[in-house]
């Protein structure tokens, strides 16, 4: 039998203590154990970047990261980022970037976006966007939009 | 009558508050061709937004299916007894203990659980319900199955030759369907040729990748009532499909469509997945879930159809086109689904796309132990477009003639009924090849990068130009080719429009939420879409052929003009006015001639619950376009309007390696009219890169049935770094019949991508390469080989 | 039958003591671990150990001559370190062509040495930029350690020669020469993303326009990365021109022993490292 880890870490701000199987990926924790469904199951290879989440401030898949590994550490996913000044940025210039389609590969995508913005001093030219999304596959848009909106929240207003 | 009095507590919608004070002008506000935000991005860029797989109904089990381990073979014996023994397993299914299934999909020949006999390493054998994925993938492994192993086939010619295993019973010949064309009279047009050419053109497997993996959720009611969560393009008619798989009454299913991580044709047949999730829900009388892994999406999703077309086509000296002949054969795979269907598409594009006076197509869709091919944005258009312009480049070249110029004379024009009897009404062609040319200043650049040829260097610049025609006004597949909408608005002015037109990413939702405030002269955030309940929607026949914001648009536009007409006649009662005098803005009534505002429309509407006679402003409206069944022959004008595009490509071909690298697109798409510019450069966007993918990186390699790259790691999508630099022109032709003028654009930006970057790369190298797709080794191959002539 | 467990040590001896009874398998960045076990390709052990929480076995330092950096370093950090930008500019180039942004957030370079694959991104300029393996055991009360060359350390595809209670520690790399060339290409269409069809690395020195101390490495191209040695014993002490040029880069496509599979046939990764050697000596030669 596989062994319960008993894990406590920083979930989008809070304190959360979870037990988890050793085995388990820390997608499968935030989907099935603790219920948060923004991050998606796309490859579970860490090949598309639809399970994107930022971990001690570093992109990562969440498919490729085993649970226990959370332990003492700070995840943020996509309901997280939307909740911070720059994830509000980003998340209208998504919306108003037509970024947008069928919308499964987005989340990983904002998530990204905001590793990518948080990396960069402000100089985050379009070569490097894509350099910089080059692990999240999007198969509706095109991709160019998606760059369009993260130019555009890169830039900070006023 | 006068004005009722108004409810005793007044509340004021958000939109309303923001119009005007009156008395005040009021402009008129149109929303059609700006740059509209889709309605359901914001939650979707949140990570709100609930998909399958998202979802959990309370006591859901999970379903899982257990698939051949063999290419060919008869099944002699299923032991199921280890895997029911499993604690957490609630059920374990095979075709024994389902009675009633009966064949599904296009061809009618596709038992959702085989029974005797598998044909593909895709075939559902036995299925388990547990309480957890992990449980039911473990019970899958404790399935003991005994074949008795059948000679296979893997080649759809090899499958024609007699003595070649046959597949189905009933179809000795392995035929699983054929389609004949013709016009004119070929041997005629043959003999009027100054050049005549033939090539074989070889296609490949490729799949659609949808972001969201396959899933369903199915749900028994305790009177017996399905509710089937599902991702389908096409839910109406599965309703009914999934009725006589499961011999139950259709009135009892109710299909529910969650967003969906993708379309792009990929649901438009039913695949055993979903009734075997719904035997399972009915085993257990309990909700099951059943959702693929990515693997299994590669592994068991239907293809792209592969096609082996070998075309004879003629000219004469002066540059008209004479003839062409073609031959096609489909790897129709175990069974048949939409793919063998695409010969209907890739002839049109045959007979149509230029004026060709003789004109003959024979294909069969041929039955193989390979994976069977469904629909795939485009449908047999990309397969089509990328011989039929190999070879008008060809025919240039052989009568010493720019391939612009050879295109022009060719092309179609307005009012032009063809040779197959489709009538183009609104045709932009000869304006999409100049744009696009020009643009992209192709003539100099094809010039000066064919003088460059000879010239050493390890990289070689060239420039492609292909063209498309796509129906553009619904496609009449079906009996109907239709669409109803319900329409309601509330005494808040709010607006429910209820379409049978499902919203896959596309943006449908959004356009037709702007159509209605065209005519109800209401703000976008008054308008909900509701577009996924069969309980609740009417009917309509699906997402597919680029048909949705024509076909939805225009009787989403028929029932808002309705609703336009009850108010306008109340409010010209209660206002003393002639209804002709008024017009509705910004949720106003005001004067039509100087849009001075009279009063709020919500107003209006409260007015006429309190009357004697209250009535709710609610209407119905049946779309069905002007178009025909086409006769026995294929004669006949299928859609009530054409799109075209042409796409000139810039690549550059590095000939140490074979890597083509697009630099530039440059597209022209006569779209009729721009209704949301940000949602239809969306549309051309993505699918330029679809096509891209098509072109250049993607491929399903398929050996001895087996998929042997189940991953995007080998399976390569275009990533963000690689895609070309886009310039997209859009040529408004303001179709008569298309809403507010427009016509459908979803499937046409991917269809001539491979065929430019074919003519690009023999403009840049001087080889020619007839087989898709154009990785780095097969191009480095062609190069060496000096190109794989026929 | 014990339960299985899961350890995240925070010292080095804690580490190597959960190792010593075998039965482990070891977690670090993860993301091969994850992919392999649940594949069935690499089973967890009754021992999960996750080693990330072990303390001073990151960073990227320079002593006695030597770079040496630390096995959980990720690709991430190499890819940013001053160190390693300048003075091993064909491993940052390596890691830059790494996966993803978030797989080189997560994986670490003990990890990508250890997986031994055929393809793997940084095994390539490694092996020509001579590197070793140091690898740490605790068989009783004191911790051992051993070092060796990378070329021996990695005796095929996914195995190494790591004992199941060792740990490797670290990657030694002498410093090179002030003034050395440094060359490393990956095939793909891609920056990143992709498994190598073929990678080459190529580390050296020109005096005066001859060529010393060659090293040229192979990646995908055999069951382990490997040195080009014919190649390199036809270039070593000599000056480039375009008939050596040639007649190196024959050398090597025909010393390789390349596959066929579904990235690419033999024939074709042949033809790459032909090509793409050709290319790099011709680069080398005007710079």
């Amino acid at each position: 039998m596989s062994a319960k880890v008993e894990i406590g870490f920083n979930l989008n701000g809070a304190q959360r203590t979870v037990e988890v199987p050793r085995e388990m990926s820390t997608l499968d924790m935030l989907r099935e154990v603790i219920g948060l469904t923004g991050t998606k199951y796309a490859c579970g290879e860490g090949e598309c970047g639809a399970c994107t989440i930022i971990v001690d401030g570093r992109s990562v898949n969440a498919c490729l990261m085993f649970a226990p590994d959370c332990d003492g550490r700070s995840v943020t996913t996509v309901e997280g980022v939307v909740d911070t000044p720059l994830g509000e940025r980003l998340r209208d210039a998504f919306v108003q970037a037509g970024a947008v389609q069928c919308g499964f590969c987005t989340p990983g995508m904002m998530v990204q976006a905001k590793h990518l913005i948080d990396m960069h001093d402000g100089k985050l030219g379009r070569e490097a966007i894509k350099r910089g999304i080059e692990g999240n596959l999007c198969r509706c848009t095109g991709y160019v939009k998606i760059v369009d909106a993260i130019a555009a929240a890169a830039q900070p207003k006023g | 009558m006068g004005i009722a009095p108004e409810a005793q507590v007044e509340t004021v919608a958000p939109h309303e508050a923001r119009a005007p004070s009156s008395p005040k002008q009021v402009a008129k506000d149109s929303l059609i061709g700006k740059r509209i935000a889709k309605l359901d991005a914001p939650d979707k860029a949140s990570g709100k937004t609930r998909y399958i797989h998202d979802m959990d109904l309370p006591g859901q089990l999970y379903g899982k299916i257990l698939r051949s381990s063999r290419v060919h073979a008869r099944i002699v014996r299923i032991d199921t007894s280890r895997a029911r023994r499993l604690p957490g397993v609630h059920a374990v299914i095979t075709a024994a203990d389902v009675p009633y299934q009966r064949p599904l999909g296009v061809g009618k020949d596709h038992l959702p659980l085989k029974s005797d006999r598998v044909r593909s390493p895709r075939d559902e054998i036995a299925a388990v319900a547990a309480d957890s994925p992990e449980i039911a993938a473990a019970a899958l492994k404790l399935i003991e199955v005994e074949y008795e192993d059948l000679p296979p086939v893997f080649d759809a010619a090899a499958a024609l030759e007699p003595g070649a295993p046959v597949l189905h019973e009933g179809k000795p010949d392995n035929i699983a369907m054929t389609f004949d064309y013709s016009h004119g009279d070929i041997a005629r047009g043959e003999a009027e040729s100054d050049v005549v050419i033939e090539d074989t053109f070889r296609l490949h497997y490729v799949t659609h990748c949808c972001m969201g993996v396959s899933g369903v959720i199915a749900d028994f009611d305790a009177s017996g009532s399905l509710t089937l969560y599902s991702q389908t393009q096409v839910p109406f008619l599965h309703k009914r499909e999934f009725a006589e798989v499961l011999g139950i009454d259709p009135g009892r299913i109710r299909i529910i469509q969650p967003p969906i991580g993708g379309g792009f044709g990929s649901k438009l047949d039913i695949y055993p997945f979903e009734p075997i999730a719904i035997f399972l829900a009915r085993a257990t009388k309990r909700p099951v879930k059943l959702v693929y892994t990515r693997e299994e999406e590669f592994a068991v999703s239907p293809t792209r159809q592969p096609v082996v077309l070998r075309l004879r086509s003629g000219a004469k000296k002066d540059g008209t086109l004479t003839f062409r002949e073609v031959e096609t054969l489909h790897d129709n795979g175990a069974y048949t689904s939409w793919g063998a269907t695409t010969p209907f598409v890739i002839m049109q594009t045959i007979s149509s796309l230029y004026r060709v006076p003789h004109c003959k197509y024979h294909t069969s869709a041929v039955y193989t132990n390979n994976p069977y091919a469904g629909s795939f944005r485009g449908y047999g258009n990309l397969q089509g477009t990328f011989a039929v312009e190999s070879h008008m480049d060809k025919l240039a070249e052989a009568l010493g003639m720019d391939p612009l110029e050879f295109r022009l004379q060719n092309a179609q024009e307005p009012g032009e009924v063809t040779g197959q009897g489709m009538h183009f009404k609104s045709c932009g062609f000869k304006d999409c090849l100049r744009t696009a040319a020009g643009r992209s200043d192709f003539q100099r650049k094809h010039r000066e990068y064919r003088a460059a040829q000879a010239k050493s260097g390890r990289y070689k610049r060239g420039v492609g130009i292909a063209s498309m025609l796509h129906v553009g006004g619904g496609a009449k597949i079906y009996p109907s080719d239709g669409c109803g909408t319900i329409l309601k608005i509330d005494d808040f002015a709010h607006v429910t429009v209820m379409t049978g037109a499902s919203e896959i990413g596309q943006g449908s939702e959004t356009v037709i939420a702007q159509l209605v405030c065209e005519e109800l002269g209401v703000p976008l955030d008054a308008v909900t879409v509701v577009n996924n309940d069969t309980d609740i929607t009417p009917w309509d026949v699906g997402v597919h052929a680029s048909r949705t914001t024509f076909i939805a648009g225009n009787s989403a536009i028929g029932a808002a003009r309705k609703a336009r007409e009850k108010v306008m006649a109340a409010a010209a009662k209660a206002i003393g006015y002639d209804a002709a005098a008024l017009d509705l803005r910004q949720g106003m009534i005001v004067r039509a001639a100087d849009g001075e505002s009279i009063m709020p429309l919500a107003k209006l509407l409260r007015s006429l619950h309190f009357s004697d006679k209250a009535e709710l402003v609610m209407t119905t409206h049946y779309y069905e376009p002007p178009s025909q069944h086409q006769d026995k022959g294929f004669k006949g004008d299928v859609s009530a309007a054409y799109a075209w595009a042409s796409q000139v490509i810039e690549v550059e071909v590095d000939t140490e390696t074979g890597i083509v690298r697009m630099r530039n697109v440059w597209g022209a798409h006569d779209v009729g009219r721009v209704l949301n510019r940000l949602g239809i450069e969306g549309q051309v966007e993505g699918g330029v890169v679809m096509g891209q993918g098509y072109a250049l990186t993607e491929e399903l390699i398929v050996e001895r049935g087996v998929t042997r790259n189940p991953a995007f790691r080998d399976y390569k999508l275009v990533t963000a770094p690689e895609i070309p630099e886009m310039d997209i022109t859009f040529i408004e032709t303001m179709d008569g019949e298309g809403p507010q003028g427009a016509k459908g654009v979803g499937e046409a930006p991917a269809i001539c991508i491979a065929a430019a970057t074919a003519n690009a790369i023999y403009n840049a190298t001087g080889v020619r390469i007839y087989r898709l797709p154009f990785t780095p080794e097969n191009v480095y191959r062609a190069l060496r080989e000096g190109g794989s002539k026929k | 039958m014990t339960a299985d467990t899961y350890l995240a040590p925070k010292r080095l001896d804690e580490a190597l003591e959960a190792l010593r009874g075998g039965e482990a398998t070891i977690l670090a960045g993860g993301t091969d671990l994850m992919v392999q076990s649940q594949s069935g390709k690499t089973p967890i052990g009754p021992k999960l150990v996750n080693i990330r929480r072990i303390a001073g076995l990151a960073g990227v330092v320079r002593a006695d001559g030597e770079i040496h950096i630390g096995a959980l370093t990720t690709i991430a950090e190499l890819l940013e370190h001053e160190l390693v930008r300048t003075h091993l500019p064909s491993l940052a180039e390596a890691c830059d062509h790494f996966a993803s942004s978030q797989i080189r957030n997560a994986g670490t370079l003990g990890g990508n040495v250890c997986n031994a694959s055929p393809a793997g991104d940084t095994l390539v300029p490694l092996l020509a930029l001579g590197a070793s393996v140091e690898l740490a055991a605790k068989p009783d009360a004191a911790v051992t350690t051993r070092a060796m060359p990378l070329g021996e350390f990695i005796v095929g595809p996914g195995k190494t020669q790591r004992k199941p209670a060792e740990l490797l520690t670290a990657i030694r790399i002498p410093v090179p020469a002030a003034g050395g060339v440094q060359r490393f290409f990956k095939f793909g269409t891609r920056p990143a993303l992709d498994i190598a069809a073929i990678s080459l690395g190529l580390v050296t020195v020109k005096e005066g326009g001859v060529l010393r101390h060659v090293r040229l490495a192979l990646g995908a191209v055999a069951p382990v990365p490997m040195r080009g040695v014919r190649a390199e014993s036809m270039l070593e002490g000599r000056r480039l021109d375009p008939a050596l040029i040639e007649a190196a880069a024959a050398a090597a496509r025909d010393e390789v022993r390349p596959i066929s599979d579904v990235r690419a046939s033999d024939w074709y990764r042949r033809e790459l490292v032909r090509n793409m050697v050709k290319r790099m000596l011709t680069d080398v030669s005007q710079s």
